[in-house]
């Protein structure tokens, strides 16, 4: 076991830096014959970019100092410096939770409808008693609701930010890259689950568990609260199974579509009959659990969940799906004929995940054209890989994370359904593409001036109500959408509306627990990127506006530009600088290497790792 | 969106509007001319099609409501649609009650029902089914997408933006041999920031390229449709006020006003693609508050959507499809809810469809393992899209097989 400490500042290994851009690039004339070899990859073929191209697929990349480091080591060192980090120190602060419960906030109600319910059986619903008389009394029971909506959301963006900031910061990249691989495998979303500590215990179980053994990661998931509720577990009870769990847990986290029937998936429905959760404990409801003998997969007997999950690792279809799906996410879309088998034959014996990865990175086929940078970056993969390879160790605020990955087609803790995100190609479209590239220059140009916290901004509709309720209206004309402030007249239509709601306002307690949730709520820091541009190109020894377009391709790239669009960014940067020598221009550089970098990774060069 | 309803008065972003690119009134018309190929396959090259998705698997029972039929009643005695709160169809059918824009519609003739659609060996399973919806060949390993084959067939040496699909991302059923959809969700966003200078060097790294390396030759083509169509986009959508209702402002209302504002502008587009998003209608728990809703904010945007197209004049251009991968399990489950099922109705609406119901309705007692026999294949619909609506001649070639049209336009 090799021990380093990374290191991302750069300066003092400066001088590696131009030695990188003369490394050669890769070429189709070596390697094609890789394509498929899982025999491993010899010291002798061992470079700086294969180092950087297994930095990038099994972590987020980093800094030519950090590529340097893996380029210097046998590549099985390397490899295992990734695949065995349990076995390396990894000191990073806990998530800082805010606090958001109160007591008798659980058990959750599902909806609003379902507080009032609650509230009018007992008197009192999430803690919060009904008021014995005056207006409204249910008002306070439905801000609490509004609250808890709005707070769990609030914090589960949170908990999404300290996720991107352990991949930025982590000693261990593929502690963090196979949670996101996992995490996109047992999809499961906070819109539904709604409650944050859940969505974090299930993380700290793909970190556990993550190359571990997949019997277990499996077996933990079909009891994880997160993933329960996630699938209406709670809803699958005896004589009258819920199929929604199964028929995932079938389809999409084990054999795969095509190797059982629908009648084996109402038959593991039974079996999972009482799989469900208190709060964030797996409770087994035994008045709700089917005992009778069920057939599944050609078998009869009375299985429970588990032993269902046991008969399917059993089968050979199991294994293949899995590694197909650890080798599309970490290796290439189009696995050459055979490869998946001859994994899956090897991970069945054991399902074991460390040695699967371990011999996956290590093969000459990691290393093929097939491989090599031809994937397309997750959003994620790319927000967090540009921040590694521009040095930075603290995630910024601005530009808002979870926004700019959003927008390019992926929200952390909130995958688009339980298949998780398609990935590959379907990350890409003309819009996203764009995106892409005003990412990277809200990364440059953080647009501080105009920036809103997500965390902190009410939207125009709450913030009318404030607006209203400030100058003195009455909770029923404020939370009227066109009442006019300026002579307080409303419609008669529109009082009536407003005062046949009178048991509770439910716009007044979106506003209320909104404005509550951000009270509580801790603030994300809204620092932008701290990078110095020019000190990277002064340590990196540039001289001429060649070797800084050469400099700062190779850092960012994997793909290489053309040379003509190497030719066009130096044009663009001796137009800049009004010279082709940067050290004459240092004083004034930082602001048109900016606009270089804008431009390089707009290319689509910059979205393959 | 913020120009319905603009934080500040002027921000970053509609200052930028006019983008890097540019944004003169001369970009776009040579760029986009509506020149359709005189191949002799196509009677009707004025005509558009829109294609709606209703993601997650709707409860065709509860939408069009079997009211006369007692099993109904019997299968779902908790969730069922009471008979008094129907919108009547006839004596066996009604629409479900949040669905009086289709009740509307359909009593104008505007609104075809397709009954019982579905296919041979049915899969529940969303992904698999949907694929199967999309490709138009269920168990078939096509890999292409029904509309992407239309388009392919439209114009085999390619043109710009005849297909728009708007979404976060592509669909299956878009995809193309030789067309690069133009996928986008929010206009105002659809914008490459950067200063003047930079303009002609971004033009540059994000144009054609060939490469040996497919995923980077892929990029290069989206950067290029992205590179052509972006402003247009935006200034469409500037441009664009209707006093039409869409319903309420949700993804669906504005993603068919994005359509509507994209016709008027004048987009050579012939195919589009939008869908009510997000898993939406898959109802397995509590579903009776939750489905009313997501019908009521479905059928009026659809609704608002025909109005405004006719309000622009082009109604007799434009026909929309309706579908979903499978409809639910005929009886409730124990939660309030129903479970992934099969055959479900269909719609087709428009100006110039011929109102009324198609297909025979799916029996309600002679089920397989609690799930409705389908009565008509889907791709039926399909043949009647391409071949009645956008008046092809090679309906069995796209389908990859012989589908009879269902003689829905007059």
């Amino acid at each position: 076991m090799t021990r380093l400490s990374m290191t991302r500042i750069g300066g003092a290994l400066g001088t590696l830096a131009l030695a990188i851009v003369a490394t050669p690039a890769v070429t189709d004339d070596w390697a094609d014959d890789w394509a498929g070899d899982l025999s491993p990859i010899a010291a002798a073929d061992w470079s700086h970019d294969r180092a950087a191209h297994l930095l990038e697929r099994a972590g987020f990349g980093g800094t030519p100092e950090e590529i340097a480091r893996l380029a210097a080591m046998t590549p099985e060192q390397a490899v295992d410096w990734l695949v065995n980090y349990h076995a390396m120190p990894n000191q990073l602060a806990p998530f800082e939770e805010s606090g958001i419960f109160d007591p008798g906030m659980e058990p959750f109600p599902r909806s609003r409808a379902q507080t009032v319910k609650w509230a009018r059986a007992d008197g009192e619903a999430m803690g919060v008693k009904v008021k014995p008389g005056g207006d409204r009394p249910y008002q306070h029971v439905v801000n609490k609701y509004f609250y808890y909506l709005r707070s769990d959301r609030l914090e589960n963006h949170r908990l999404g930010q300290y996720w991107a900031w352990r991949m930025l910061a982590t000693q261990r990249p593929l502690e963090e890259k196979i949670a996101l691989f996992w995490h996109g495998h047992f999809a499961t979303g906070d819109d539904k689950v709604r409650d944050y500590r859940k969505m974090a215990n299930q993380l700290a179980t793909f970190r556990r568990l993550g190359v571990g053994n997949f019997r277990d990661l499996v077996v933990a998931v079909a009891h994880d609260p997160a993933m329960l509720v996630y699938l209406d577990a709670g809803q699958n009870v005896k004589g009258s199974p819920n199929e929604n769990f199964s028929r995932e847990v079938l389809e999409l986290f084990t054999i795969g579509i095509g190797n059982y029937t629908e009648a084996d998936i109402r038959e593991a429905a039974r079996a999972f009959t009482g799989w469900t959760n208190d709060g964030l404990d797996f409770v087994l409801d035994t008045e709700k659990h089917d005992t009778d003998a069920k057939t599944f997969l050609g078998r009869t007997g009375n299985f429970d969940g588990t032993d269902i999950l046991d008969i399917v690792l059993e089968e050979d279809a199991t294994a293949r799906f899995i590694v197909g799906k650890l080798y599309r996410f970490f290796v290439s879309d189009s696995a050459p004929a055979g490869v998946i088998d001859r994994l899956a034959a090897r991970f069945r014996q054991d399902y074991e995940i460390a040695p699967l990865l371990r011999a996956m990175f290590l093969s000459k086929d990691f290393y093929a054209p097939h491989a090599y940078a031809t994937q397309i970056k997750s959003p994620v993969q790319l927000v967090i890989s540009t921040y590694r390879k521009l040095g930075l160790t603290d995630l910024p605020g601005v530009p808002d994370f979870h926004r700019a990955t959003e927008a390019l087609g992926q929200k952390l803790l909130y995958p688009p359904n339980v298949a998780g995100w398609e990935g590959g190609r379907s990350w890409i479209t003309a819009a996203t593409l764009m995106q892409r590239g005003n990412f990277a220059r809200d990364v440059l140009f953080p647009p501080i001036g105009e920036f809103r916290a997500p965390d902190r901004a009410l939207t125009q509709i709450y913030r009318n109500v404030g607006l209203k309720l400030d100058v003195g209206l009455d909770i029923t004309a404020a939370t009227i959408e066109g009442g006019d402030t300026s002579d307080g007249m409303m419609s008669m239509a529109d009082r009536m509306v407003a005062v046949s709601d009178e048991e509770f306002n439910t716009r007044y307690a979106a506003y209320h627990g909104t404005v509550m949730a951000m009270k509580r709520v801790k603030a994300i820091p809204r620092v932008a990127a701290a990078m110095d541009l020019t000190a990277m190109a002064r340590d990196a020894g540039v001289k001429t506006t060649t070797d800084t377009v050469d400099y700062f391709t190779a850092r960012l790239l994997r793909a290489r530009l053309s040379a003509d669009q190497q030719a066009a960014l130096v044009a663009f940067l001796d137009g800049e600088l009004g010279t082709s020598d940067v050290r004459a221009a240092m004083s004034y550089l930082e602001e048109p290497l900016r606009h270089l970098l804008h431009l390089i990774m707009s290319a689509p060069e910059y979205q393959l790792g | 969106m913020s120009k319905r309803h603009p934080a500040f008065p002027l921000n970053r972003r509609q200052v930028l509007r006019a983008g890097l690119y540019g944004l003169g009134a001369s970009a776009m018309p040579s760029l986009f001319a509506r020149a359709m190929a005189a191949d002799g396959t196509e009677a009707h090259p004025e005509r558009i099609l829109v294609v709606v998705e209703l993601d997650g698997g709707n409860d065709g029972l509860n939408t069009v409501v079997p009211y006369g039929d007692d099993a109904y009643y019997r299968q779902r005695p908790s969730i069922g649609i009471p008979a008094k709160d129907v919108l009547r169809i006839d004596d066996y059918f009604g629409f479900h009650p949040s669905m009086g824009s289709f009740q509307r519609l359909y009593d104008q003739g505007k609104l075809a029902i397709v009954h019982g659609c579905g296919y041979e060996n049915p899969i529940l399973s969303h992904f698999a089914s949907m694929g199967f919806w999309h490709t138009g060949v269920p168990h078939g390993g096509e890999t292409l997408g029904w509309v992407g084959r239309i388009a392919d067939a439209m114009r085999p040496d390619g043109a710009e933006n005849l297909i728009v699909n708007i979404g976060k991302a592509q669909s299956l059923a878009v995809r193309s041999r030789v067309h690069a959809p133009l996928v986008f969700d929010d206009p105002d966003r659809f914008l490459r920031e950067g200063r003047h200078e930079q303009a002609p060097v971004l033009a540059q790294l994000t144009g054609d390229r060939e490469s040996p390396n497919a995923t980077l030759a892929y990029l290069s083509d989206v950067a290029e449709s992205a590179r052509k169509s972006a402003a247009f986009v935006r200034q469409a959508w500037s441009d664009y006020h209707t006093p039409v209702s869409y319903g309420l402002e949700l993804p669906l209302s504005q993603d068919l006003r994005k359509v509507a504002a994209l016709i008027d502008a004048g987009m050579p587009t012939r195919l589009y693609y939008v869908k009510y998003r997000g898993n939406s209608f898959d109802t397995h728990v509590h579903q009776v508050d939750l489905h009313a809703r997501l019908l009521t904010y479905a059928v009026d945007a659809m609704d608002g959507f025909l109005e405004d197209i006719a309000r622009l004049g082009r109604a007799n251009e434009i026909a929309m499809m309706v579908f979903t991968e499978f409809g639910r399990r005929v009886p409730e489950n124990a939660s309030g809810g129903t479970d992934h099922g099969t055959a479900t109705p269909m719609f087709v609406a428009g100006h110039t469809v011929k109102g009324g119901q198609y297909g025979a309705p799916p029996s309600l007692t002679e089920l397989d393992d609690g799930n409705l026999i389908y009565t008509t294949d889907f791709r039926r619909v399909y043949a009647t899209m391409i071949g009645e609506w956008l008046g092809r001649s090679d309906t069995a070639q796209l389908l990859r097989g012989d589908f009879a049209g269902l003689n829905m336009f007059a």
